[in-house]
């Protein structure tokens, strides 16, 4: 290595967290824009619906808009892979293993029917998608400086850092959420770009367009300290709440799945009863944003009016999430957080008094047990709060929310609605990340065509023959159609020997089936797992019963000691 | 200039514009900012008629066939009616002046200005204002204030009208002014802003003469007010009385050159507006009334009143830190709402 090809990588690593930065920035702000302007021709916005004034078709415009939109957005997800919207999820998998991708076709296609999902009212979040957008952008750039993986995590990471940090007007969330939730590690090499991609899309967001935080509260002051008890049962609340919205929404995609409708059908009927509730409730159209506004307003909802609004935003938003509509989690949880969070603070001012903190502190509070559980992220939720408000008591207030809502939502549910989404899909965040890329290798990589394969009439006499010429201690004994019917080592042969079997006899008759048996399609981790029964020395590969190789115990071994030198690498590495 | 040579020439069409406009100080300013210096260049006479607002005398004169004005200094919601009833003739924006370091005009004039059927040349902004005597200690600095009984205590003059004193209502609950009228558009939002007015109902006087709040704060009768920006610099200025205004969360309009359609000088009147929305003119009104001129490069001519010699700057709507502050005002949401909003200001009046 030469003297100058490291500060050079330094300069380029740099180089990428600053274009990243301002491209996602401008992308996030432009997509924002697009998602304010559908809401204004489509009537979403109340200015909007107003401005439509007493026309007899609002009504029928308001469940039809929803509806369409549903419609329009179910037929983009079509060519999609996996026919649904990607978000955070497949980032986070991406980020974990080497092998998977953020494409830019399911990107481009994504954030297209979330814009659309938004734009019609849905109420479904719109960070999720500025997130995966950000990392599709990441990632793209990554490859293009032909770094390999390691360097496409990086361009990842910088994407969704930039993306949060504009959207939130909060650089040093933007940077741990993408630490916290994305890549899941530290890296001093990840560390620079990431920051310097935040720090951009701050600039860009907050210097060249002039944009209102989505809080602004100021000389707020935690008025009794007792009320720490109260910002604590928020937290524990929150959580249960937060689960209530992650279960309903895995339940809606399980009801989804057991409809017999094409997809872009069951997004429509979503989208009819966003706009049939609308017609009473308007409250539940879009991402919410004049009812968080309303929300921390002393008195302007009452405790019947919150709870109403808390239920309905709930079942719709896991309704449109579950039945196809592209749009993320965050917004809608932050929302419900807010306003259960008011709720509470009604509760307090009637123990409290007069000497209750102002409800924008309660509001907080609730956010960040709501959000908190539901992306897995308290230090992301506690960091937005800080920077919104920039204020310590706030901030204060938030983190004894978080501490207990976290202790909670992980013990009772899991990490986020990430994690248990991808645990579903096979992938287990919890075992670590080492355990994560395992579990994306698959056996199928790993065989190896050097065994004996005997067929079932072959004598047992020829089949010792075989094994001493192949220098093999086992062999595997397929019948006419390949199908695998059992092993045979040559201690089994000695036994049969000794129990006077006739070397004429049929090996297929005597092979015994072994304990372990895996598929291509089985994961290294679960090959190690199911391991530590066997005894052997390779273990027979079927697909649909056909054997089409074997593994042996030192190549799963191996490529666990890989893993893990490459993540150790990744950790470590400075530039 | 072609014309002024030619002038003995009847097929150089008018000698002779009608402006419909406002009067008072506003039109003397406008004579000696735009319609003198138009005659001197193109020796084209300039007549003044009297203009009331509202779009009925317009429709009239076109539905009659009989135009006689060429041009009216409409606000930005009667352009809006007029241009949309067809009452106006379309403006090419592309032949205004260009700025004074050669910007084209599309860059210089501020966002919302360039409008299908007119040319907006100044900003107008409703403000608060407060006696300084009132408040030696602590002085009001923000729209919020105007509701804050406890520090800010005495009577308030404002307009029997729910415009404006809505928007400033939100604002005390912290409404970004970027929401405003999307908070407003709802029930909820209403009801907060008229809770807020309902807190200072007991201390409030109604004004409806424009004249009022300057006179008022001055006497001492009230110690906040609202009003027109030029009518407070007026009193502060050339009549040294002890008023300031409050900047923050200004609600500002503009006002719009129109022509009717189907008046018989329109290439004049075409000229016209060339003329009196260039940068030079536009910096000539502002240095006489302080009303703010609608395009950058004229803000950045300008710098003393013509009558006192003060700073004029930041006595304008248009001034940097004055203009960030501020909340444009949405017409298109007064058109739609004002009946049901006049309504129900009028039965929160009688309560």
């Amino acid at each position: 290595m030469t003297s100058l090809a490291l500060p050079l990588r330094l300069l380029a690593l740099a180089m990428l967290g600053c274009l990243l930065g301002g491209v996602v920035s401008l992308v996030a702000v432009g997509f924002v824009d697009l998602v304010l302007w559908l809401n204004d021709i489509l009537l979403v916005s109340p200015r909007s619906r107003v401005l439509a004034g007493d026309s007899p078709w609002l009504p029928w415009l308001t469940v039809l808009v929803p509806a369409a939109g549903g419609l329009v957005v179910g037929l983009i997800c079509l060519g999609i892979s996996d026919r649904r919207p990607h978000g955070p999820g497949d980032v986070i998998q991406a980020a974990q293993s080497p092998e998977v991708d953020v494409p830019p076709r399911s990107g481009a296609l994504s954030a297209v029917a979330a814009c659309l999902s938004l734009g019609a009212g849905a109420p479904v979040g719109q960070y999720g998608p500025l997130a995966h957008l950000g990392a599709t952008l990441g990632a793209m750039a990554g490859r293009f400086m032909g770094g390999g993986p390691s360097l496409t995590r990086i361009g990842i990471g910088c994407g969704v850092a930039a993306a949060i940090a504009t959207a939130f007007n909060a650089p040093i969330a933007g940077l741990v959420f993408a630490h916290e939730v994305i890549l899941r590690h530290y890296s001093l090499r990840a560390f620079a770009p990431i920051t310097v991609a935040a720090t951009m899309g701050y600039m860009v967001a907050n210097r060249v367009f002039v944009r209102e935080p989505l809080f602004r509260i100021q000389d707020v002051a935690v008025a009794n300290p007792l009320e720490l008890v109260a910002f604590m049962l928020i937290g524990v609340f929150g959580a249960l709440l937060a689960m209530t919205l992650m279960r309903s929404v895995l339940y809606a995609g399980q009801l989804s799945t057991r409809l017999s409708l094409p997809g872009p059908l069951k997004t429509a009927l979503a989208g009819a009863a966003v706009g049939l509730v609308a017609l009473q409730l308007p409250e539940v159209l879009g991402i919410g944003k004049e009812t968080l506004r309303f929300a921390i307003i002393e008195n302007a909802f009452g405790a019947g009016e919150l709870a109403l609004v808390i239920v309905a935003r709930l079942l719709l938003t896991a309704l449109c999430l579950g039945f196809g509509f592209a749009g993320g989690i965050f917004s809608p949880s932050l929302l419900i957080g807010v306003l259960f969070g008011a709720l509470s603070g009604l509760g307090a001012a009637a123990v409290f008094g007069a000497a209750h903190s102002p409800l924008a502190i309660y509001g907080i509070c609730g956010l960040v047990a709501v959000a908190g559980p539901v992306i897995g992220a308290p230090l992301t939720t506690i960091l937005i709060v800080f920077e919104l408000t920039r204020n310590y008591d706030v901030a204060l207030a938030a983190m004894v929310s978080a501490a207990f809502a976290n202790l909670v939502g992980y013990r009772v549910f899991g990490r986020s609605l990430f994690d248990v989404q991808l645990a579903r899909r096979g992938i287990d965040l919890r075992l670590g990340r080492d355990k994560v890329m395992v579990q994306q290798r698959r056996i199928g990589d790993y065989l190896e065509q050097d065994f004996t394969r005997v067929d079932s009439a072959t004598p047992l006499g020829r089949v010792r023959e075989r094994l001493v010429d192949d220098a093999n201690s086992e062999a595997y004994v397929v019948d006419a159609d390949g199908r695998y019917l059992g092993t045979l080592s040559l201690l089994g042969l000695d036994l049969l020997e000794r129990r006077e079997v006739s070397p004429s006899a049929a090996a297929g008759d005597h092979a015994a089936r072994e304990s372990v048996v895996l598929s291509p399609d089985h994961s290294v981790w679960e090959a190690m797992t199911q391991m530590r029964d066997f005894v052997g020395e390779s273990i027979p590969v079927v697909a649909d019963d056909v054997l089409v190789g074997v593994v042996f115990e030192s190549s799963i071994v191996s490529a666990y000691m890989g893993t893990l030198r490459s993540l150790r690498e990744e950790e470590h590495a400075s530039a | 200039m072609l014309c002024w040579l030619l002038a003995a020439l009847p097929a150089c069409g008018a000698d002779e514009l009608t402006i419909a406009t406002w009067g008072g100080a506003y039109e003397a300013s406008q004579r000696a900012a735009y319609f003198s210096p138009f005659q001197d260049d193109t020796g084209t006479m300039i007549d003044t008629a009297t203009y009331r607002g509202g779009i009925d005398d317009i429709r009239d004169q076109v539905e009659r066939g009989a135009v006689e004005w060429d041009l009216v200094d409409l606000v930005m919601a009667d352009h809006d009616a007029a241009c949309e009833a067809g009452l106006l003739e379309t403006i090419d924006h592309d032949r205004l002046a260009p700025g004074t370091d050669g910007v084209p005009p599309t860059e210089d004039f501020l966002p919302g200005t360039l409008v299908r059927c007119g040319v907006a040349h100044s900003v107008y902004a409703t403000v608060l204002g407060f006696n300084v005597r009132a408040y030696p200690g602590r002085k009001p600095s923000r729209a919020a204030d105007l509701f804050d009984l406890q520090r800010f205590p005495g009577r308030r003059a404002l307009q029997k009208s729910p415009a404006v004193v809505l928007e400033w209502a939100l604002r005390s609950y912290g409404v970004p002014r970027a929401d405003i009228y999307q908070l407003l558009s709802t029930e909820r939002g209403l009801t907060l802003a008229f809770r807020r007015l309902e807190r200072i109902r007991d201390v409030i006087t109604w004004w409806e003469d424009p004249e009022e709040p300057a006179r008022l704060l001055a006497s001492g009768e009230v110690a906040l007010a609202s009003g027109y920006n030029g009518r407070f610099f007026d009193a502060a200025v050339n009549r040294g009385l002890p008023i300031q205004t409050i900047w923050e969360s200004q609600v500002y309009e503009y006002s719009v050159w129109g022509i009717p359609q189907g008046s018989p000088h329109v290439e004049h009147a075409r000229e016209f507006i060339r003329f009196a929305t260039a940068p030079r003119q536009l910096a000539a009104l502002s240095s006489r009334i302080s009303y703010g001129p609608s395009r950058l490069s004229a803000n950045a001519l300008l710098w003393q009143h013509a009558g006192s010699g003060q700073d004029i700057r930041p006595h304008l709507p248009t001034y940097a830190p004055n203009f960030a502050r501020g909340i444009p005002r949405d017409h298109e949401w007064y058109a739609q709402t004002r009946p049901r909003l006049e309504a129900r200001f009028e039965a929160w009046l009688a309560e």
